[in-house]
């Protein structure tokens, strides 16, 4: 049986996202018998989160290494190979995170194989595994096999499904690594949380955007919030910037910002060519505006035809709710 | 100090970039241009040069045409430049790169090893982290600011929006991000120099590699075919009350296109 | 025939549109709508030393082939034509004559900065009643002893108001018509010498263009720019030909800031449920600009070739500069047509190309000049 090995990234004392789509994906992969799916972490892990954990994986893998508490390429690196190799893992997989993406390299060079990153597809039971992964920003798709072993991927998030299995219950170890301290040159002085200003409009992977629709100044307080509640970036209108309702710096536009983010909302936007040509290559559209004819549904995938002051709460509230949910 | 700068050359960003019928090889408008990230990561080098002397020389792995790239970095201000030619290793997995590349190190005294977080091509993010794992060094990666002074490093890693400010010791590898400086525009005596300066040429033979372990069928990963994204479909309008309908939006976008 | 660039050439090109592109083409709008001397832009610019386009290397310049010339004033116009024309001016018409023939003290005093972007540069030909006709030139320049005394008034010169010296195209001999012309070297702050008024211009804005007057302003000896009197008509042949065919190449630049906007407006613009590129009318206009255009750089730059090769290029140049400059107003006329209502906005570019175009039927010389002029070369008097 192949071994798949899970690298389980929390923050907090939360699993990230993308690791749990990857322990569910690791569990179905379980279930089809010619698997076996283990989960690693590093540090602190609290009685909560254990549990929650043990529900998603056979077995959960703590490294209790000190110089593992915080994020070193080197340590992390060291630890998950280490733990791969002595193991037999056939595939090493991890969330295509920042921390992720950043020492799973690693992981593959001192395994002797190659690797994988930001996939949004895989093949598990072809021969070669094959996987797809997003090239040129995402203008075309590449399918990689990969004939090397281990097989070292990380994938991106939402691109799995979450859909756990039922009635796992794994079982738990806790390990030390041993002798990092000579093997990690990097020192961790302080981390500074981001300051709460969000991503600049051009880097956004979310943004929702008002148009004139919204009628007043005030009313863009509905797209702040719907913002705040998604972590995106607000942006505006040429109209409304000019109505100095906002900064030039919000203007998305052929004479402002060209974005490209994964999911653009428009709400009471009409689809103004000067519009579109710096938002359409979004990869997700949304439009919002209360007139069914209006231009801009002919560039976004989903619509509602209705009344933006009632859609946009609606949706901030729904969205808050899901959060709490977990 | 000795800084050296690795550099991909790619197809400008807007270069149009279509799936050939085969559906194995793709037809890209012959544009091409430095990789953004790695300009970051050569003005981020001419500016330590500026700051505490040394030499900045530039690699790149490439086909003929990458010696645009190098002289535009010889325009730029480094001070040396070196051409890795090969075709097949150039068009390899992130791991022949990360090979090759650190076997050229290997034969170089440096101080900092400079590069750009990701090439906006392939979009890997994967050899400066395998570079440096084969050099036995340590690297920082994402960083949006540095600061060198007596053999060691500190960066500001921006890995998850958060700033992580690490401290290493040189030599070491890191890799840049935008926001890390503004790329100068060179000066009309730096484009004199470039347009007259021999850029040597390296073989992977004089490396100790052979070219067919970078084809496909020798390699550790290979591309197998293209995919087109996917087009936009004609827009969905989502039916019922306001109430309904956002829910609904909400579900789709959250459960089915996972962009939340 | 190699018809390609040198590989120097294609980078020095790779160079100049990143370079264009990253410092001057995000404010054109900017300085097309103020319509005032960018001077914050001059000064960035300036300092990457492209001013010394076309003087030695000895002096400080790049020493480049005509070939080279042409490819940078092609993407400086690209860029933005209100800036590209005082960059050119400072380049070659307005400090031409005075590297050519002005003493050691003058170069210093005027050439080196202006090559340093420290002075602005003009050169003074047209009057209120002598464009294409240069014999009818009224400013006269009459000798008092070691001084020249120079009168008259100058129209449409490009930064006149603002140039700290111009050169000046003036008379010695009313009766002699164009064999009495001379250049001399008038200097900002000379007693007399003064702008007249500003035009506010249709186009290519961003230039100072305006009226120059000069009443009884007194220069030295050594300010005619001449190693003889009388030959100026001939020494503007030195420089004819290049004036020609870079306007021909300014002529494309702007002809290809235009089409992008075509081609972008084509893909995005949806009517009748598709892009309005995949209409047959509309790719019909593609094929005729890209065709029209290649023509003309074939001219434009086989032309700079021969230049380059000492050939004869004089009927070269005349054909580059029309051909081209006619068909950078067919394509910017196009991009209009293809942008429909659209282009009727100020909000966006193609109506500021199509403005700026329509100095090219005049700037260096009207067609219908050229025309008759070509006519006479190819028949024989």
């Amino acid at each position: 049986m192949d071994k798949v090995v899970v690298f389980v990234e929390t923050k907090g004392d939360e699993p990230r996202k993308a690791s749990m789509e990857l322990l569910c994906e690791a569990a179905k992969l379980a279930e089809s018998g010619k698997f076996s799916a283990e989960a690693i972490c590093f540090g602190v892990l609290s009685d909560a989160l254990k549990g929650r954990l043990l529900s998603c994986t056979h077995k959960l893998v703590r490294f209790t290494d000190p110089e593992l508490a915080a994020y070193s390429p080197e340590g992390y690196a060291r630890a998950l190979a280490g733990y791969a190799a002595e193991t037999g893992a056939r595939m090493i997989i991890a969330g295509a995170t920042g921390i992720g993406r950043d020492f799973l390299p690693r992981v593959a060079v001192i395994l002797g194989t190659g690797m994988v990153s930001d996939v949004t597809g895989a093949n598990w039971f072809d021969d070669p595994m094959t996987f797809v992964r997003p090239m040129f920003g995402g203008k075309v798709f590449a399918e990689v096999a990969f004939p090397a072993s281990p097989v070292v991927v990380t994938a991106r998030p939402n691109s799995f499904a979450m859909d756990m299995p039922q009635g796992i219950n794994g079982e738990y170890e806790e390990r030390a690594a041993g002798s990092l301290a000579g093997a990690i040159h990097t020192r961790l002085v302080r981390i500074e949380e981001a300051k709460g200003d969000t991503v600049d409009l051009t880097e956004a992977d979310l943004i929702v955007a008002g148009g004139r629709g919204l009628k007043a100044a005030e009313n863009f307080k509905l797209i702040e919030d719907l913002a705040a509640a998604m972590g995106a970036t607000v942006g505006a209108t040429r109209s409304v910037v000019d109505a100095k309702w906002r900064d030039q710096a919000d203007q998305i536009g052929k004479s402002g910002k060209t974005v490209s983010p994964k999911l653009y909302i428009g709400a009471g936007i009409s689809g103004a060519i000067h519009h579109i040509m710096g938002m359409d290559t979004s990869k997700v559209v949304l439009a919002i505006n209360r007139d069914p004819n209006a231009i801009i549904f002919n560039y976004a995938n989903y619509g509602i035809a209705g009344d933006l002051f009632e859609v946009l709460p609606a949706m901030t509230e729904e969205i808050r709710k899901r959060k709490e949910r977990g | 100090m000795n800084i050296l700068v690795l550099v991909k050359q790619v197809p400008d960003p807007e270069a149009l970039v279509e799936i050939a019928a085969s559906g194995r090889d793709l037809n890209i408008e012959p544009k091409f241009s430095i990789n953004l990230f790695d300009e970051f990561a050569l003005e981020e080098a001419l500016r330590i040069k500026e700051k505490h002397g040394g030499k900045v020389k530039v690699i790149s792995l490439g086909g003929p045409k990458t010696i645009e790239a190098l002289r535009t970095a010889i325009a730029m201000g480094a001070d040396e430049a070196v051409l890795i030619e090969d075709e097949a290793f150039a068009a390899s997995d992130g791991y022949n790169t990360a090979l090759v590349l650190s076997k050229a190190l290997e034969k170089e005294v440096f101080d900092v090893i400079l590069t750009g977080r990701q090439a906006i091509d392939a979009d890997r993010g994967e050899v400066p982290q395998m570079i440096a794992q084969f050099l036995g060094l340590p690297h920082v990666g994402v960083v949006v600011k540095l600061d060198i002074s007596d053999g060691k490093a500190t960066a500001e890693s921006s890995l998850e929006g958060a700033k992580e400010i690490i401290e290493v010791g040189l030599p070491a590898v890191f890799t840049a991000q935008k926001g890390l400086n503004e790329p100068r525009v060179p000066l009309i005596t730096g484009v004199m120099k470039a347009m007259k300066v021999q850029i040597p040429k390296v073989s992977v033979e004089d490396l100790g590699l052979t070219r067919d372990m970078a084809v496909p069928e020798s390699s550790k990963t290979r591309i197998v075919r293209y995919l087109p994204p996917k087009k936009r479909p004609a827009v969905q309008l989502i039916p019922g009350e306001p109430r309904e309908a956002a829910a609904e939006a909400v579900r789709l976008l959250a459960d089915v296109e996972r962009v939340i | 025939m190699d018809f390609a660039f040198t590989e120097e050439q294609q980078f020095f090109k790779r160079i100049i549109t990143d370079t264009v592109d990253r410092m001057v083409v995000p404010k054109a709008r900017e300085i097309d709508e103020k319509d005032e001397f960018p001077w914050e832009l001059w000064k960035d610019f300036t300092k990457l030393g492209y001013l010394g386009l076309r003087y030695p290397e000895e002096i400080g310049g790049m020493n480049a082939d005509p070939v080279t010339a042409m490819i940078f004033y092609e993407q400086i116009a690209r860029g933005s034509v209100g800036f590209a024309q005082s960059v050119i001016m400072n380049i070659l018409m307005g400090t031409y004559f005075v590297y050519r023939f002005g003493s050691q003290a003058i170069k210093e005093r005027c050439l080196y900065p202006a090559m340093r972007g420290e002075k602005v540069a003009t050169m003074c030909f047209t009057e209120d009643q002598s464009g294409s006709d240069l014999s009818a030139t009224r400013t006269t320049a009459v000798k008092d002893g070691n001084e020249w005394v120079i009168n008259g008034t100058k129209m449409w010169i490009t930064n006149g108001p603002v140039a700290d010296f111009a050169t000046v195209l003036a008379t010695t001999d009313l009766s002699l018509g164009a064999k009495g012309l001379n250049f001399f070297l008038v200097e900002k702050g000379t007693p007399g010498f003064s702008p007249g008024q500003v035009l506010d211009k249709l186009g290519c804005r961003g230039t100072i263009t305006g009226e120059l007057v000069f009443d009884n302003v007194r220069i030295p000896e050594e300010n005619l720019l001449g190693a003889e009197l009388n030959k100026g008509i001939e020494y503007l042949g030195e420089i004819l030909d290049e004036v020609r065919v870079m306007t021909g190449a300014m002529a494309m630049g702007i002809a290809q800031a235009a089409y992008d906007e075509g081609l972008e407006y084509a893909r995005k613009r949806i009517a009748f449920g598709k892009p309005i590129g995949s209409y047959q009318l509309i790719r019909a206009k593609f094929a005729d600009m890209a065709t029209e255009m290649e023509a003309s750089r074939l001219l434009i730059y086989s032309a700079a070739w021969k230049m380059k090769e000492k050939l004869p290029s004089r009927i070269e140049a005349a054909m580059a500069k029309m051909f081209a400059t006619e068909t950078c107003c067919k394509v910017v006329d196009e991009v209009t047509r293809i942008w429909g209502a659209n282009a009727f906005a100020n909000e966006y570019n193609p109506q500021r190309h199509f403005r700026d175009a329509r100095f090219l039927l005049y700037g260096g010389g009207t067609h219908e000049i050229l025309k008759d002029f070509m006519g006479r070369l190819l028949i024989g008097k």
